[in-house]
C-alpha cells in the first residue's frame, strides 16, 4: 500500500509577534511542521505497518521548506520518503494554488494508494486543500476522517459530523483529510532522528513538474492580518453557592449582551 | 566558535519535550513529589522512547550518542521533570563503570535492563564515618571459596531500596593505601542479609535514599567489578560524567525557577502596576538570566571537552561548584519574587528550591569542588 501524506510547514505560532498596530510578524519565527498534519503522518504510518507498504511525505512551498531540520523533523516520524516542490514563487501561494502544485506533485510520484492530509494547516486553517487535490484527481475525497480500517482491498472509515459518525466504505485511490483524534503521533528516539538523514529526500521546482512559475499566481488576496485588539479583563468574581453563581452568571452575561 | 546544537540535537530536545509533557506533567511531578513515590510510569515512558538508550552500545539495545547530547538531556529533564533528570544523572555513572569494567555478563543484564526501564545501580560508596573521605570505608569483602561475604554498612545509598542492584564498594582494611586497597561489586538488592532503612530527606522526595545495612551477603566471587583493589581508580574514571550530568540537572532545574519567576513577574500586580515594572524585580530577573547563562556555557564547554577526550578534571570541578551554587540562588531569587505565596507547597518553586539544594552537597561537595580545582590552578600557574 502505497500512501502519500501531504503536509505544510508554517511559522511556529509561538514566535508571532504583534506589532503596535495589531499586524502580525512571523518574519522571526521558526518553521515547524503544522501539528494538524502530525496526525496524518501517524494515521498513514500505522495502516502501511499494518497493512504493508511504504509511506512518502510531501510538501510544497517557499525555500523555508527545505531546512535540514524541518526534513529530518517529518522524515523522523516514520515516512520512507520525502518529497519537495520547492519554489519562493509558491510564498502565500493560496488553497487553490496549493492544491494545483500538490496535484502535479502527486502525478509525477507515480501510483498510490491513499493520500493523507491534515484537517486544516496551522496557520491559516482553511481545510480545503485535500478536498480540492482530490478533485483535481477524480477520485474519492472525503474529510473530517477519524478512524480507517482497510478491510479486503477497500477502506472503511469513520467521519465525524456534529452530532454523529458516518462509517463510510471507499475504494482506493481515495484522499482523505483526518481528524485531530485519529491517532496519537508517536514522538522519533534518536535513533529514528538520525536514521531520518539517511532517507531519499527528492526536490522538484515547478519546472520539474510542469508548472510555469507564472501560473502559480494566487486567485486570492490577503490584505491583512490583525491581532484582535486587546481588552481588558473585567475581574469579575462570582461568589456563592452554585444555584446563585450561576444565576449571577446568567445576569452579568446578559448584561454585557453575550445572552 | 559555533554555539549552534545539530539538527539531531534539537529535534531530540523538542523530541523529548514533548514526551515529558505527555508522560511527566508538572501536575503528575508534583503529586508524585507529595506521596514520595518513585515516578516508575515517566522513567517507564523514557525507556520506552529510547531516552536510556542513550550512549549504550547498540548490542545491548542501546543508540550511541555523545555526552554533550546526553548533557542536553539531563538539562530538559531537570528542567520538566527534575526527579528524572537526577535518577537519569546517578545512572550515568554506574552504567559507565559496568559499561567499562563489568564482565560480558554484566553487561548484558544490567546495561539491557536500564534500557528496558530498569532502575539505575545504587552506588554504595559512602558510610558513617567515610563521606567526602573514601579512604575511611569499612565495609569488608572476605573470600570464602568461590564465594565472597560482604559486612558493613552503607550511608546516603540512594535508589539502592528500589533498584535491582548497588555498586558496592568495600575496603582491604590490610591494605597499606587504602585508594589502592578498594574493590568495585555488583550485589543484587535481594541478597540475603540486606536491610534498608529508608531516610526521611528535605528534597529529592520521590528519589528515595536509604541507609543498608550489610550482614554476611554472600554473592559468587564472579561478581567483582573489573580488577580487585582499582575499584578507587574505576570509580574516579567516571565520576566527571556523573558531575556534569548532576550540573545539567540543576541547570535545568534553574531554567525552570526563572521561567516560573519572570511569568509571575509579569502577572503579579501590586500597587497598581506588575512587580515587573519595578527595578527591584528587574535586577533580579536579569541577575537569574546571567547565572543561567554562565551555566549553561560552563556545562556544554565540559561535555565538549569530554567529547573531544580533554582532561576536564578543573573545568568540571568548576561547572559542578559554579552551577550547583548559582542554581540555588536562581531558586532561591525566584522564590523571593513570589513572595509567600513562593514558600507555599502547591507551587512548583519550593520542591525546585528544595531538590536544588542537595546539589552542593551530592556528587562531591563545594568544598571537594574547591580542593580539586585550587591546587591544580595553582600548579598551572607555577609552571
Amino acid at each position: 500500500m502505497n500512501i502519500i501524506v501531504c503536509y505544510k510547514p508554517t511559522p511556529d505560532a509561538s514566535d508571532i509577534v504583534v506589532r503596535a498596530d495589531g499586524s502580525i510578524s512571523v518574519e522571526r519565527a521558526e518553521w515547524i511542521l503544522s501539528p494538524f498534519d502530525l496526525q496524518a503522518v501517524e494515521a498513514g504510518m500505522r495502516l502501511a505497518e499494518a497493512a504493508g507498504g511504504k509511506v512518502m511525505a510531501l510538501s510544497v512551498g517557499p525555500r523555508q521548506i527545505s531546512n535540514s531540520k524541518l526534513k529530518k523533523d517529518m522524515l523522523s516520524r516514520g515516512p520512507d520518503e520525502l518529497y519537495l516542490v520547492v519554489d519562493d514563487a509558491l510564498a502565500g501561494a493560496d488553497t487553490a494554488v496549493t492544491a494545483r502544485v500538490l496535484t502535479q506533485a502527486v502525478r509525477k510520484m507515480g501510483s498510490f494508494d491513499l493520500i493523507l492530509f491534515g484537517e486544516g494547516s496551522a496557520d491559516l486553517y482553511f481545510q480545503q486543500v485535500g478536498l480540492q487535490v482530490g478533485e483535481l484527481l477524480c477520485i474519492p475525497t472525503l474529510n473530517a476522517i477519524s478512524k480507517i480500517d482497510l478491510e479486503d482491498g477497500r477502506l472503511v472509515v469513520e467521519r465525524s459530523l456534529e452530532d454523529e459518525i458516518e462509517v463510510l466504505e471507499t475504494s482506493m485511490p481515495a484522499a482523505l483529510s483526518v481528524t485531530t483524534d485519529i491517532a496519537l503521533p508517536r514522538l522519533p528516539s534518536l535513533k529514528e532522528i538520525l536514521k531520518a538523514s539517511k532517507k531519499p529526500v527528492t526536490e522538484w521546482t515547478l519546472t520539474d513538474i510542469d508548472v510555469q512559475g507564472g501560473t502559480v499566481k494566487a486567485h486570492s488576496e490577503i490584505v491583512a492580518v490583525q491581532a484582535p485588539p486587546h481588552v481588558e479583563r473585567k475581574k469579575v468574581v462570582l461568589e456563592g453557592k452554585p444555584a446563585e453563581a450561576v444565576q449571577s452568571l446568567v445576569d452579568a452575561l446578559q448584561k454585557e449582551g453575550i445572552l | 566558535m559555533d554555539f549552534r546544537f545539530t539538527d539531531e540535537q534539537e529535534l531530540l530536545v523538542q523530541s523529548l519535550t514533548e514526551l515529558l509533557e505527555r508522560e511527566a506533567p508538572e501536575n503528575a511531578i508534583a503529586e508524585l513529589d507529595e506521596k514520595h513515590e518513585f515516578p516508575a510510569r515517566p522513567w517507564k515512558a523514557l525507556a520506552d522512547n529510547g531516552i536510556l538508550a542513550l550512549g549504550i552500545p547498540e548490542q545491548y539495545g542501546g543508540t550511541p550518542a555523545d555526552i554533550l547530547t546526553q548533557t542536553l538531556v539531563c538539562e530538559i529533564l531537570g528542567k520538566y521533570a527534575f526527579p528524572l533528570g537526577i535518577i537519569y544523572s546517578l545512572g550515568m555513572i554506574t552504567i559507565r563503570d559496568i559499561l567499562q569494567f563489568g564482565s560480558a555478563e554484566m553487561r548484558a543484564e544490567v546495561l539491557g535492563g536500564f534500557v528496558r526501564g530498569d532502575p539505575p545501580i545504587a552506588l554504595g560508596i559512602t558510610e558513617p564515618q567515610a563521606g567526602s573521605d573514601s579512604a575511611a570505608l569499612k565495609t569488608s569483602a572476605t573470600y570464602e571459596g568461590d564465594n565472597v561475604i560482604f559486612n558493613g554498612q552503607k550511608m546516603y545509598c540512594t535508589l539502592s531500596g528500589i533498584a535491582r542492584y548497588i555498586m558496592l564498594m568495600t575496603r582491604d582494611q590490610n591494605g597499606e593505601n587504602p585508594y589502592e586497597s578498594i574493590s568495585m561489586w555488583l550485589l543484587p538488592t535481594n541478597t540475603p542479609g540486606l536491610s534498608f532503612h529508608l531516610l526521611d530527606k528535605v528534597g529529592w522526595w520521590t528519589v528515595p535514599t536509604y541507609e543498608v545495612f550489610i550482614d554476611h551477603a554472600c554473592v559468587p566471587r564472579k561478581n567483582l567489578i573489573g580488577a580487585e583493589n582499582c575499584g578507587w581508580q574505576q570509580l574516579m574514571a567516571n565520576f566527571e560524567i556523573e558531575r556534569l550530568a548532576l550540573a545539567a540537572a540543576s541547570l535545568g532545574a534553574a531554567e525552570a525557577a526563572y521561567e516560573d519567576a519572570s511569568f509571575y513577574a509579569n502577572q503579579r500586580v501590586q500597587f497598581g502596576q506588575p512587580i515587573g515594572s519595578y527595578q527591584a524585580i528587574q535586577h533580579k530577573i536579569t541577575d537569574m538570566a546571567l547565572k543561567i547563562e554562565n551555566m549553561k556555557n560552563l556545562t556544554y564547554k565540559v561535555a565538549w571537552m569530554m567529547d573531544n577526550q580533554m582532561s576536564v578534571r578543573v573545568e568540571n570541578a568548576l561547572c559542578k561548584l559554579y552551577v550547583a551554587q548559582a542554581a540555588f540562588e536562581v531558586c532561591d531569587d525566584a522564590m523571593q519574587i513570589f513572595g509567600g505565596l513562593g514558600y507555599m507547597m502547591d507551587q512548583r518553586i519550593q520542591r525546585l528550591w528544595r531538590d536544588v539544594r542537595l546539589m552542593r552537597i551530592g556528587g562531591g561537595t563545594d568544598e571537594i569542588m574547591y580542593n580539586i580545582a585550587g591546587p591544580q590552578l595553582l600548579k598551572k600557574a607555577r609552571k
